[in-house]
This record gives structure tokens, sequence and C-alpha cells, in this order.
């Protein structure tokens, strides 16, 4: 879709919207009687019994595991970023409509020259799913070319000293992989990975959680709104059963 | 549903007796003299009421037998339809308009009277899932109205072969006489002198119309109402009915006549609300009785003496186990059901102090957790606040420890909830299984 036709329809949305109401939705009248649960209205968790779906190349899942274990390693606060299933999560997304690029604009800029000046941050014409399989072929070939080793057969210290690299933008990789703007996708990707419901496959155990203490998808706050300045030592609450 | 179970055993059984033919024994209990108030010679389908006094007084007469409740489906209101499954086959509710061919038009007033209060249809005996010995205690005068409202109601063709579904030897309607001969008790309703009339009309509700016995009295082998145990509660199958004499651990004996009023009209006293079948005897019924005749049940209630239900052994719930327990009480219940048990009153049941949920047999707790509940929608309470299913979200212990932890907390006591009893109505209910978790 171009992005003024895209623009069109919200516009066009916008007007019959108050017209004419979506076919797809269902009417109620009254109350719903049924209370039982069935089946379409349960949670889906990020279920690995398959196996990987996006990083099916061992090489791969072990560079990424490399890269995300130097952003959040496994300490005294908490397991590192693969033990807490950010690897899996991200697999599941990068399965599905987010790695499909589902929600972004994917066709190229009207005016390239000013698209930074308007956009105020860095565009992209690949799906996400793309990115990672171009990110982790440039990372993989930046440390055979510099090293003469795989990536994930460096020591921590040299793979900290890369991703200082990319971040700060003074390592270009190779094929024309902007490297800054892929260290942001994984470490927005990690953080993701770790923080979100354990419904979506990371998050082991709530450890990212615990790690905070944040309690999760409680429903009431209402026995602790007078405890005030005291650790409150909430067990988080997920949205599937964790327990 | 149990109760099926043991009628439909009892029906065997009775086959039997009834084959032997024991006619002098068959002569009471068969006997339709009460029928002779009636007319016989004008049928229902060639009547329509113009007495706008009797036609008022007979719908109330059906709201207080809830008659519309089996035989008002999608087919039309009166038309029949509602289909009971038994382990023994398929029963069918009839057409009760007065349609001729397919309805009871071609029935006099008499042959009505025969069929509400003896059980004697005009295809043969009726099932006992027809409380037909309940209606027996109505009235003539109720009996009347109820012909009157009969005739306004509008025909509709709609042919139903109540029993084809029903396996041999059960489709022999027969059988039933034998039934009758054990369990009917052929009389009308008898006031008692002694007593004040709402107490009187109290009772002649329950036993009457109200046909209350019929879920919350404890059945026989045989499928019939226990006498020595009438209204200390019933064992449904998926639901339990509970106890409603005076007791006050589990029955009414902390409620005033008033709070059963309450609870009848509105669905709600404040602490429990209806839901399940109860719920459904509240929007068809009892919302519909009059403020008097509501407290003259709650009145008669009251007066029964209490059950001899003791109340379990505490449970404590200060132990290390019971202290997890309680937090999940707290992250999945507690947001309407409120930290201290105390409900929100008339839309989600309180658990402190709500002693119809303390029975030792805990069915309508388990029951709720793994399907849900709704409470009952009527005029005074709109809302018909729904509760959610647990069943994929919690296993069979720990649906067990959670209602264990709540019928022993905030000054309750009763007797913790076995795992098994939760996993076979979780099988009976087809509920889910715990869902699995990466």
């Amino acid at each position: 879709m171009k992005r003024r036709d895209l623009l069109r329809s919200f516009g066009a949305a916008m007007t019959t919207s108050a017209l004419v109401s979506p076919a797809a939705a269902a009417e109620l009248k009254g109350f719903p009687e049924q209370t039982a649960m069935s089946a379409d209205h349960l949670p889906r968790p990020a279920m690995k019994g398959g196996g990987f779906q996006v990083f099916t190349q061992e090489n791969d899942r072990k560079i990424l595991a490399a890269v995300f274990d130097r952003l959040i390693p496994s300490d005294k606060f908490g397991p590192s970023a693969s033990e807490a299933g950010c690897l899996e999560f991200l697999d599941d997304q990068l399965a599905g409509r987010y790695g499909e690029g589902r929600a972004l604009y994917l066709e190229g800029p009207v005016r390239p020259e000013n698209e930074e000046a308007i956009m105020g941050s860095p565009q992209f014409t690949q799906t996400p799913r793309q990115r990672y399989e171009d990110g982790l072929k440039a990372l993989e070939a930046y440390a055979k070319a510099t090293d003469g080793v795989a990536f994930h057969a460096l020591s921590p210290g040299r793979i900290d000293e890369i991703l200082s690299g990319l971040e700060e933008g003074k390592i270009e990789l190779p094929n024309g992989v902007k490297g800054k703007w892929f260290f942001e996708l994984m470490l927005q990707n990690a953080r993701e990975g770790y923080l979100a419901d354990p419904l979506y496959g990371g998050n082991r155990d709530m450890a990212g959680w615990k790690m905070i203490g944040f309690p999760g998808a409680r429903y009431d706050y209402r026995p602790y709104i007078e405890r005030q300045g005291e650790n409150l030592k909430l067990e988080p609450v997920s949205l599937i059963p964790k327990d | 549903m149990a109760n099926w179970k043991k009628i439909g055993a009892g029906i065997a059984v009775i086959a039997v007796v009834a084959a032997i033919g024991a006619g002098g024994w068959a002569w009471h209990s068969l006997n339709t003299v009460a029928s002779n108030v009636a007319d016989d010679t004008t049928r229902l389908a060639d009547f329509k009421s113009t007495d706008q006094a009797a036609i008022e007084r007979g719908e109330y007469v059906m709201r207080l037998g809830d008659c519309s409740a089996c035989h008002t489906r999608e087919n039309g209101k009166f038309a029949g339809g509602y289909e009971i499954g038994t382990p023994f086959g398929t029963l069918v509710s009839s057409n009760i308009t007065p349609d001729a061919g397919t309805g009871i038009g071609s029935m006099t007033e008499r042959d009505f009277f025969n069929a509400v209060r003896q059980g004697i249809g005009q295809h043969g005996m009726l099932y006992p899932a027809m409380p037909f010995t309940a209606y027996r205690k109505f009235s003539d005068q109720d009996m009347h109205d109820l012909w009157a409202y009969m005739s306004t109601v509008t025909p509709v063709k709609h042919d139903i072969d109540e029993n084809a579904g029903m396996k041999f030897p059960y489709n022999i309607r027969l059988a039933m006489a034998g039934w009758d001969m054990l369990f009917f008790d052929n009389s009308g309703f008898r006031v008692d002198g002694s007593k004040d009339d709402a107490w009187n009309r109290g009772k002649y509700i329950v036993d009457g119309g109200g046909h209350c016995a019929a879920c919350h009295s404890p059945r026989n082998m045989l499928g019939a109402e226990m006498g020595s145990a009438y209204l200390q509660g019933g064992n449904l199958g998926e639901w339990f009915a509970p106890d409603l004499t005076s007791n006050p651990h589990a029955g009414l004996g902390t409620a005033s006549a008033q709070d059963i009023a309450n609870y009848l009209q509105t669905g709600s006293d404040g602490v429990a609300v209806a839901a399940g079948p109860m719920a459904e005897a509240v929007e068809h019924s009892t919302q519909y009785f009059s403020k008097a005749d509501a407290l003259a049940v709650g009145t008669y209630l009251k007066s029964l003496p209490a059950s001899a239900t003791q109340p379990g052994p505490v449970q404590p719930v200060d132990t290390p186990a019971m202290q997890k327990v309680a937090l999940a009480y707290e992250v999945n219940c507690s947001a309407c059901h409120g930290l201290g048990g105390e409900g929100i009153e008339g839309m989600v049941p309180a658990f402190k102090a709500n002693h119809g949920l303390l029975s030792s047999d805990a069915t309508n707790m388990i029951h709720a957790m793994l399907q849900g509940a709704r409470a009952a929608h009527t005029h005074d309470r709109q809302t018909a606040a729904g509760m959610p299913a647990f069943d994929w979200k919690m296993d069979d212990r720990q649906i067990a420890d959670l209602l264990t932890f709540v019928r022993n907390s905030w000054g309750n006591t009763a007797t913790p909830v076995a795992a098994s009893d939760v996993g076979r109505l979780r099988e009976f209910l087809k509920a889910s299984k715990k869902m699995a978790t990466p």
C-alpha cells in the first residue's frame, strides 16, 4: 500500500464508520447466559513444543544468545536473557504478525531526501524477520573477517566491544546492514522478551518481573494502597497459570 | 443428573411391582375422585374464559407452579420441547397449548385436573419429571383459575412424542402406576388449624406449586423424596439444593423470614445470590410472588426444625500451605468476593456467613469454579453478574484447596473439599483441563 492510499483509507474509514456498523461485529442483547470458558476465549501461550520456526539454524541461535546474554547477563539479580526464554519469545514473535511487519509501512519513501527529517527516526522497507536474517549473517561475517572465528566463539569482552561499537555507530556491518539500527532492534526485543507476560514465551518463571518488583496482572491494589514506603514483596501474577 | 439415575433404577424395580398387580393398593393412588369437581364436557380448544379476574389469578398460579420453566422453550409459549436427558433416554416436555391435535386442546377440565394433580395424562401415566406429586396440593379454586388462564394461551401446533427417546422398559408409561402406588400421596392440602394463615399459605406454596422438595429433599433409591429428610438438601448431580431447615450451620438458621422473601423476590438476600437452577426458579417463578406470599414461604421455612447436620471440624487456614492459598484467593477472587469474603451486596455472593455454601456437599462451589455461574436476572436486580470459569486456570487440587480456604475463613467452618470431587465434576461437566504453559 502506498502511504497516501493508506492515509486516504483512514479518512474513508473515519467517514463511513459513523454510518455503517462493522458487519463482523456480533451484537448482544440482554446479557450472555453462558459463563463456561470456550476454547476460542482462552489465551494461547507461545508453546515451543514444535521447536523454533524462524531461528531454525543452530548457529543463528548461538549468535543471538551470545548477544542477548551480554545485554542481560546471568547474575545475582536473575537469569540471563536466553535463560529467561528471550530466544523463544523472539522466535514466536518473528513467526507471526510482528515478524511480517503487518503493522508497518514497508513501501519506499515518496521523497527519500526528506525521509529522516520528516520521520525523525529510521524507517525500513524490510520486515523484522528479514532484518534478523540479514543482521545475523552480517554479524557472523564481521566476526570471521575481524577475528577469524564464529561470532558465538568470541570472548564476552570482545562481544561487548563490538556491541558498543554498533551502538555508537562506529562499526559498519557488511551487506548494507546498518549496525546501530540492528543493535537497537536486538536490545528492544531482548527487553521485551525479558519483561513481557510469560504468555508470550519469555520472562520464564516471571524472572524479569521478580527482578524489578513488578506485580504483573493483578486486578486490585486496594489492600495495599495505604502501605506506602514499604517493600510489599508481591508475588507477580501472569495472564496464564504460572504456579 | 443423579436424581434421574435413581428414578430410572426405581422405574425398573417398580415395573416388576406393577406387573405383580397390587389391585387394591392401586385403587387409592390412582383414584381420581378429586377431579369430579371439574367439568367433563367442554374441551379446552372450544373454551375461552372471559373471567378476567380468574385469568389473572390463573397466571399467578402458573408462576407459582413454574410451568413455563419446562413447557416454554424456543417452540413457543407453552409449546413444550424441553429435552431432559436421562441415562435411560430422553424425555421431552409436552405441548400444553390449547391446540387440539398436538397440545391439550382436546382435554376437558377434568382431564386437565387429572394430568396436573394426579399424573394421569391423555397418553397415559406421566413421568415424575412432571411434579404432579406436589401439584396434588393445588386447591380446586387454583386449578379452576389455571384452567381459565390456559384457555387464553395461543394454540401452537407442535407435535411432541414425549417418551419416544426413552429406552425399553422406561418407555412404558404404565410402569409409573407402580411408582405412584408406592410414593404418590393422593391427598390434597390440609390446613393446620394450630398455625396461622401465613404459615399455612407458606406450606401450601412450598409443598404445592413451588415443589421445593423436588430438589431440596434428598431422594431414596427409587427416586422418591425422603420424608424423613424433608427439605434438608438434595444433590442434583451437577448442583446441590441446600438445606432449607433452620440449621444454623448449613441451613436458614441465621436468616429471617424477610431475608428469605427478599431472596425469592430479587434473587438475593444481601448475602447469598441465586445461581444455577435456583436462578432459573427465581427468574421464571419466585420473583413474581406477592410480598405476602414470599413472606409466607419464609415464615413456613423458618418453622422447620433444624436438620441434624453438624459443622465439620475447623480447618486451620494459618498454616504456610493455606497462606499460599490465601494469596490465590486475593489474586483470583477478592476483587469481587472481597478480602473479607463480604461479596457485593445483592450482586456477588458473600462467603462470610453464607450458610448455603457451608454444607458438607460443596458441589455448587465446585461447579461455579469449573464453569462459572450467573446471578438471577430479576426485575429488581438487573445486573445478572457473571462469575468466570477457572477450569482452564487451576487444577483439581488448587480448586479444592481454594474452596477449603473459603469455607474455613472469616468465621466459617466446613469440611475440606476433596480434589477427587473436583475431578469427578470436571469430567461430568466436560470442563477443560488446566492449561499447559511454556
